[in-house]
């Protein structure tokens, strides 16, 4: 027996509003996710970065504190290298100087330079031309001089000159000028 | 009053509410205090990423110091790493003498970054000018060398004999570096 001339509608829990419903918040729960995800990954890749910097950071100092060494080194290479040419010059120059405070007069047979004194043999035709024109000089250099001669067979006098210059004054003197 | 709602906009109502809920409690719980995290992360790697420009603008400076203390002191650098090679060294310089001998090479002093050897030298010269030379070409040669105290002249003839020191230095920068051996020197 039937009630109704028309065909019953299937119903469905899934009406036209549910269906709106889902489709808005399934946009907008994707929206959400996929910006979470991002995040996620923007901070999995500062993280990784900023290792990345760590690593590059510290390599570069330790580039730097080497070639800080090297320059420290080289500069005082440098500096090793300019004292010894330094003193190599003034060692010529000392030397030059010497051969050129003995007069003509007198003959040098050896001269022993030291490093705080000098010691010269030689022959001199008489006592005076050694006093004025030799030991003169060789004074207002030295601190000490001592002088001793003993007579050669051609009638001129053998002498042996020793000077030294007094360290301890050396220093005082280098002090003074340092200041 | 009656109010009158259907069991469908109840359903409606529920999952309304069921989203909202999530949608709001997952954006402050983790949406938002993620952001925040993004935010701090971003700034503190644009921060480290401003000094290490910054460092690696010092790095660049030292380097080009570095390199440009190379190109000025590249001899004496060199020379500094040369090992003395005595029959070389006669070979450049016999010009200044008539004879040079070089005694073995000992070792006098050797702080943590020069060792310092020491030669005998003895020499015939037929003029003073001929010392002087040579302590001109001294400073020029292949070798950090500085001739020490004390120096002996000595007439023989027309001669002079001269005896003296010479101080070899070396740079102790590399410790693989030969140093010299006795079996390198001449007699």
């Amino acid at each position: 027996m039937k009630y109704s001339y028309i065909t019953p509608r299937p119903k469905s829990a899934f009406t036209a509003e549910i269906q709106l419903l889902v489709t808005f918040f399934s946009i907008t729960l994707g929206m959400l996710f996929i910006t979470y995800f991002f995040l996620l990954f923007k901070d999995y890749t500062f993280l990784s970065d900023m290792d990345e910097l760590a690593v590059v950071q510290s390599e570069l100092s330790v580039n730097i504190k080497e070639m800080k060494e090297q320059i420290t080194f080289i500069e005082k290479e440098n500096l090793l290298a300019q004292k010894v040419y330094t003193q190599n010059t003034v060692l010529k120059d000392s030397i030059a100087n010497l051969f050129d405070l003995v007069p003509q007069r007198i003959t040098l047979s050896e001269a022993k330079l030291l490093e705080n004194g000098l010691v010269l043999y030689g022959v001199t035709p008489n006592k005076d031309i050694y006093n004025f024109m030799l030991q003169a000089p060789l004074r207002s250099i030295f601190h000490r001089t001592y002088s001793s001669f003993y007579p050669a067979q051609n009638g001129w006098l053998r002498f042996v000159s020793t000077n030294y210059i007094d360290e301890e004054i050396n220093l005082s003197q280098e002090i003074e000028s340092e200041n | 009053m009656k109010i009158n709602i259907s069991r469908q906009h109840i359903y409606l109502l529920s999952i309304l509410t069921f989203f909202l809920i999530f949608v709001l409690l997952f954006s402050f719980a983790l949406l938002i205090p993620k952001g925040k995290e993004y935010r701090e992360n971003r700034i503190e790697f644009k921060k480290e990423a401003k000094e290490l420009r910054k460092y690696q603008n010092f790095h660049n400076e030292v380097e080009e110091k570095l390199k440009k203390l190379q190109g000025e002191n590249r001899r004496v650098m060199t020379a500094f790493d040369a090992t003395f090679d005595p029959y070389r060294f006669q070979k450049q310089h016999r010009n200044y003498f008539s004879t040079l001998t070089i005694s073995e090479l000992s070792e006098v002093s050797d702080d943590d970054e020069f060792i310092a050897y020491e030669v005998n030298t003895t020499s015939e010269i037929s003029s003073p000018k001929s010392f002087y030379e040579f302590l001109d070409a001294v400073n020029k040669s292949d070798w950090i060398i500085s001739v020490e105290f004390p120096i002996n002249f000595k007439r023989e003839g027309e001669m002079i004999k001269s005896s003296f020191t010479m101080k070899v230095f070396y740079a102790d920068n590399d410790s693989n570096r030969t140093k010299p051996s006795v079996n390198e020197v001449a007699e």
